[in-house]
């Protein structure tokens, strides 16, 4: 399988905290990897670190390319796209237009070109695709406040997947979806990999985690302690000593 | 926390102290810099500062608001003590006399010799008044205009975006400056001495100072003691600080938040009132436009104690002060000063706030916020322009200006839409730059007038042919435009709202008053073509009609206004619908977001700082040509801040907000009107504009566009059948940048054991974090999987949703439905942080 992103050693210090400490983590291509732990435990810190939001030690490889000085739009560019954990949409653009800031790329005669003929037409299959997959073509021409929280984050991962991007990083996209929601959410993440895109799936939803996911990484305290297959980590002694330490222990 | 010094950071605070040092080094090594440095006069003019700049740290401390109006306080107070000293007189605001329009209209219909009763103008206390009750008069005054600045104005913008704040203290500052200028003039006013100091020197070693002088720096110094001790050792300060975390702090000590505030603006403008007074005394004078201008050393100093520094500031607020009196003398007797034609450049003490400014923003600032840092909230709504007004309404608006204009208007009419036309350049301009892009810029007509005087410079002494120099201009607008931008690549919000004054005010004094750019006494002409000449007065005849009726100003001067107009207007039109124009939309909503997706921001900022300049520098271009004659008072920095008020009045973020603006701006359509019809006088614009600014930042943050637009909207909804795509739902309540959320109990595929985290508590924002969490996983929590579907417990407090977690499992699935819960929460440092999640094991 071809790698697709690979950390090695890669921290986030805050202050004296390391959010992230050392961590070894690897994307191949076509898969859907989890990556799960704790409040706290560093996964926001992590996906804030590999897409360009907050300077890391270590090394970061994406497409075989080393990435981890490189500004964060330019890593958007390479195709390594991220959603975030709090809605973080353009409220004064409506949905299309959401999309449309992610999947197009401006260069300087396209400016000058849009000054005289801003209305010329534009190929939105991409921004069709992605609106398509994940169901929201009926609200493209909305504004984000005027839709559901639920709809909404499907805004957010649309916008970065209109951008084709390769990889795609969710941070908790399925809080606040109820059950139905969320399978059927499952679903959609299943066709996105279908379509060539691999994601890293951040998520508390632990039915649609071991669900979808090929394989998972659990972290805690900013450092690995787990690596597999659903199965796998569910059987971990150290994942359940983590998740399940107080009944463990009285 | 603490930070491991990196070496980075070492150098970042070690080569600044350095240079400071050496500075101060070579000052004192040299008697004569010394002598000048340490002189009596800079020593109260940095009193002065150092008041204004701790009146601001004191406001921002209580309210979180910059007031730039804060140096204006100190010269009205002056103004104000002047008055009650010299005629016992309280001044009031000029407001306009509400029964006006009454007599304006009963003139309109022919009878002048109607007059209505007058407005009351001032208070009167006797002949002339001593020094005490006219000192503490006046500061009851400084005192009471606090309060009303806090309850009338910045009370209600507290949750405001930063733009509406910032907005709404410029508008205080052209109001104060405006009543000023109405009941004074622009004059120089005498203020009487101080009666227990006098001017003899004394000598303190080092350096001779008079009385007065040192007394103001004692005065500063003890206030300066006494606001650190009120702020830091005293239960009220401990309150504001905890009241600046959040606004449930204070509450815990007993103290009402709103009553902290309105008594940190009472301090301040108390503070800055009596060294403007004194200071006054100190000076024997005070005028309308140098102290307003202080703002911007005393800003600086501010932002030097990082807006929270007594110490630093009033430190950083002297050398300010007292740099001035040495850069006049380094110009006066150095030879490697820089000159313009043999004369020392004028304003290069102003240069020393921007330099410090720029350094200390760049040190600090960020190219991304960080997590946490929360966006400039929102702005006025930016709407595309419908294909019908895209269609008709440049052209239709052409013709309903065009036509009366050429052929109807009376001369004063054509000089005032002329005024409007090259008013809605400039306020097109600020759209760009503020309402697509969301930065401040308050030097747009700095810009302006570079580019004028570049063109007066080459179409007269250079022969470049008509248009040639418009472009040559813009050119050089946007060279300045770029400049700008660099700062403003790390800068946001309120910074660069004051890195852009400072700029513009250094502008103001380094080019346009130095007399080898501006044409000394006269001004810079402008080799005009005949054609478009304002001052020529040929009639032309054209298929058949007449355009000109041998009157100033030339007609076609107006067209050839209206020409440069229509055409920016729909390269700002085209903008906003642009794929540029979006990413600046999604720049101006979530910076982050708007890199995740791509956006290379830092180029679309420098773009759009050069594309506003282009505008401003074409504007400033059509303001030379129709005036054939350059001169700097169209272009100063008050100019800016007018416009600015204008833009933001008519509707910051559309073409049809700036074409708004450009019919209220100063000398434009509407006050021409009002004017000729009502007889208002000139020096109203500003105050109108001020007061209207405002008004608009507190009640109305669309602008007039905006409000007419949504207003038709709404209109349109009422007579249509409702469907759901009208419906607006309500929008979420603010996300908090990184809430914690709490897991869903899970159902593992293929066995039957539960994972669950153990940091359930994490739903009740900051004071979780320092609760032990109760790690209540239950493994048959599973069972339960639709627990999400709990409503939201928002308000709970931490340890009852720690206890209904531990009791029930799924109360620990609660609250993620819209963010409701941990809405305090920002940022992810409150969160479960591992030493808690360590102590649930
Ligand atoms: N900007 C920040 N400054 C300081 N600490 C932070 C910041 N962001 C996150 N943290 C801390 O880093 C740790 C990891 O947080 P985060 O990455 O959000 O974890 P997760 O996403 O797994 O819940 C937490 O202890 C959090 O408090
Ligand atoms: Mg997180």
């Amino acid at each position: 399988m071809t790698e697709l992103l690979r950390t090695e050693a890669m921290s986030v210090v805050y202050g004296g905290l390391h959010a992230v400490n050392g961590l070894d983590l690897r994307v191949d291509e076509g898969r859907l990897v989890g990556l799960i732990g704790p409040n706290g435990a560093g996964k926001t810190s992590f996906i804030d670190g590999i897409s360009g939001f907050t300077r890391t030690q270590g090394a970061i490889y994406f497409r075989g390319k080393r990435v981890d000085r490189e500004p964060a739009h330019r890593r958007a560019r390479l195709g390594l796209g991220r959603t975030w954990q709090s809605l973080e949409l353009f409220e004064d653009l409506t949905v299309r237009e959401n999309l449309q800031v992610g999947a197009e790329r401006q260069t300087v005669g396209g400016f000058l070109l849009d000054l005289v003929r801003p209305g010329r037409h534009r190929d939105q299959s991409d921004v069709d695709w992605a609106l398509d997959v994940l169901g929201i073509a009926h609200l493209a021409d909305r504004m984000p406040t005027e839709i559901s929280h639920g709809q909404r984050k499907l805004v957010g991962a649309g916008r970065t997947l209109a951008a084709r991007p390769a990889l795609i990083c969710m941070d908790e996209p399925a809080a606040g979806l109820d059950t139905t929601e969320s399978e059927q959410f499952g679903r959609r993440l299943r066709r996105i990999v279908e379509a060539g895109v691999s994601i890293l799936l951040v998520d508390h939803d632990m039915g649609l985690v071991m669900g979808v996911c090929d394989e998972l990484y659990v972290i805690e305290f900013g450092t690995r302690i787990a690596h597999g297959t659903p199965a796998e980590v569910v059987a971990d002694e150290k994942v359940r000593a983590a998740y399940l330490g107080t009944k463990a222990g009285t | 926390m603490t930070r491991p010094r990196i070496p980075a950071a070492r150098l970042r605070a070690g080569v600044p102290a350095l240079v400071v040092v050496a500075l101060l080094a070579v000052i004192l090594a040299k008697g004569d810099y010394r002598t000048n440095f340490f002189s009596g006069g800079g020593f109260a003019l940095g009193a002065l500062v150092a008041a204004i700049a701790l009146g601001v740290v004191v406001t921002y401390r209580g309210s979180g608001v910059v007031n730039l109006a804060g140096a204006a306080v100190a010269m009205y107070a002056a103004y104000v003590y002047a008055d009650l000293r010299t005629h016992g007189d309280l001044f009031l605001p000029p407001l306009p006399n509400p029964l006006a329009p009454i007599e304006g209209l009963v003139h309109l219909a022919g009878d002048d010799s109607f007059t209505v009763p007058h407005w009351p103008t001032s208070v009167s206390f006797g002949a002339t008044m001593g020094f005490w009750p006219a000192l503490v008069l006046a500061l009851v005054f400084c005192a009471l205009f606090g309060l009303v600045l806090h309850v009338a104005v910045f009370r209600p913008l507290r949750h405001a975006p930063v733009l509406a704040k910032v907005v709404a203290s410029v508008g205080v500052l052209l109001f104060l400056q405006a009543v000023v200028v109405r009941r004074f003039s622009t004059t120089t006013q005498v203020v009487g001495p101080l009666p227990f100091v006098d001017k003899t020197q004394v000598d303190l070693g080092l350096f001779k100072i008079t009385q007065e002088q040192l007394f103001v720096v004692c005065l500063v110094l003890v206030l300066a003691v006494a606001l650190w001790a009120l702020f830091q050792r005293s239960r009220f300060g401990l309150a504001v600080r905890a009241a600046a975390e959040n606004e449930k702090g204070a509450t815990v000590l007993g103290f009402s938040a709103d009553r902290l505030a309105a008594a940190t603006w009472v301090l301040s403008t108390v503070v800055t009132g009596l060294l403007g007074i004194f200071v006054a005394s100190v000076n024997s004078s005070v005028d309308p436009n140098t102290m307003p201008a202080l703002i911007v050393p005393a800003v600086t100093a501010a932002l030097v104690g990082g807006f929270t520094s007594f110490g630093w500031t009033t430190l950083a607020a002297f050398a300010l002060g007292m740099q001035v009196a040495l850069v006049t003398f380094l110009g006066a007797n150095e030879s490697w000063f820089p000159k313009a034609d043999g004369l020392p450049v004028p304003g290069v003490d102003l240069l020393v706030p921007l330099v410090v400014i720029v350094a200390v923003l760049a040190l600090r600032g960020q190219s991304l916020p960080t997590r946490g840092v929360l966006g400039p909230g929102r702005l006025p709504f930016s709407p595309t322009a419908r294909p019908w007004a895209l269609r008709y309404g440049g052209p239709g608006l052409a013709v309903v200006a065009l036509i009366p204009g050429v052929f109807f208007l009376s001369p004063a009419m054509r000089d005032g839409l002329t005024n409007t036309l090259t008013g809605i350049v400039i306020c097109l301009s600020i759209v760009v730059l503020t309402g697509f892009i969301g930065q401040i810029s308050l030097a747009q007509t700095s810009f302006a007038g570079l580019s004028a005087y570049t063109v007066a410079s080459l179409s007269t002494h250079h022969g470049w042919p008509f248009p040639l120099p418009i472009l040559a201009g813009a050119a050089v607008a946007v060279v300045a435009g770029v400049l700008v931008a660099l700062p403003a690549l790390r800068v946001r919000g309120v910074h660069l709202a004051i890195a852009t004054l400072a700029f513009a005010v250094a502008v103001d004094k380094v080019v346009f008053a130095n007399s080898w750019i501006n044409g000394g006494f006269d001004g810079a002409t402008v080799t005009t073509p005949a054609l478009i000449r304002s001052q020529d007065t040929d009639t032309h005849h054209v298929l058949g009609v007449t355009i000109g009726d041998g009157t100033q100003p030339n007609p076609l001067t107006l067209v050839f206004c209206l020409i440069v107009v229509v055409a920016l207007g729909y390269l700002v039109a085209n903008l906003r619908r642009s794929l540029t124009g979006r990413q600046m939309l999604a720049i101006r909503s979530n910076e982050r977001a708007a890199a995740a997706a791509g956006v290379n921001v830092a180029a679309v900022k420098v773009l759009a700082f050069g594309v506003s300049a282009f505008i401003a520098g074409v504007g400033g271009a059509v303001i030379a040509y129709r005036t054939g004659n350059v001169t700097p008072d169209k272009f100063l920095y008050d100019k800016s801040l007018m416009f600015f008020a204008f833009a933001y009045l008519g509707g910051i973020a559309s073409v049809s907000g700036a074409v708004t603006g450009g019919l209220l701006v100063g000398g434009g359509l509407g006050f021409t009107v009002l004017n000729k019809v009502f007889g208002l006088p000139d020096e109203f614009v500003l105050l109108l504009g001020g007061l209207g600014l405002v008004v608009t930042a507190v009640l109305n943050p669309e602008g007039v566009a905006g409000k007419a637009r949504t207003d038709l909207l709404a209109l349109r909804r009422r007579f249509r059948p409702p469907t759901p795509a009208d419906r607006p739902t309500p929008a979420d309540p603010p996300t908090p940048a990184d809430r914690p959320t709490p897991m869903d109990p899970l159902t593992p595929t293929d066995t039957a054991t539960t994972i669950t985290e153990p940091t359930a508590s994490a739903t009740t924002g900051p004071s979780a974090a320092s609760t032990p969490a109760a790690a209540a996983a239950v493994p048959t929590a599973a069972a339960t999987p639709t627990a999400a579907a709990t409503p939201a417990t928002a308000a709970t407090p931490a340890t009852a949703s720690i206890s209904a977690a531990a009791a029930v499992p799924t109360a620990a699935a609660a609250p993620t439905a819209s963010g409701s819960a941990a809405g305090t929460h920002v940022g992810g440092s409150a969160g479960a942080t591992p030493a808690v999640a360590g102590e649930a094991r």
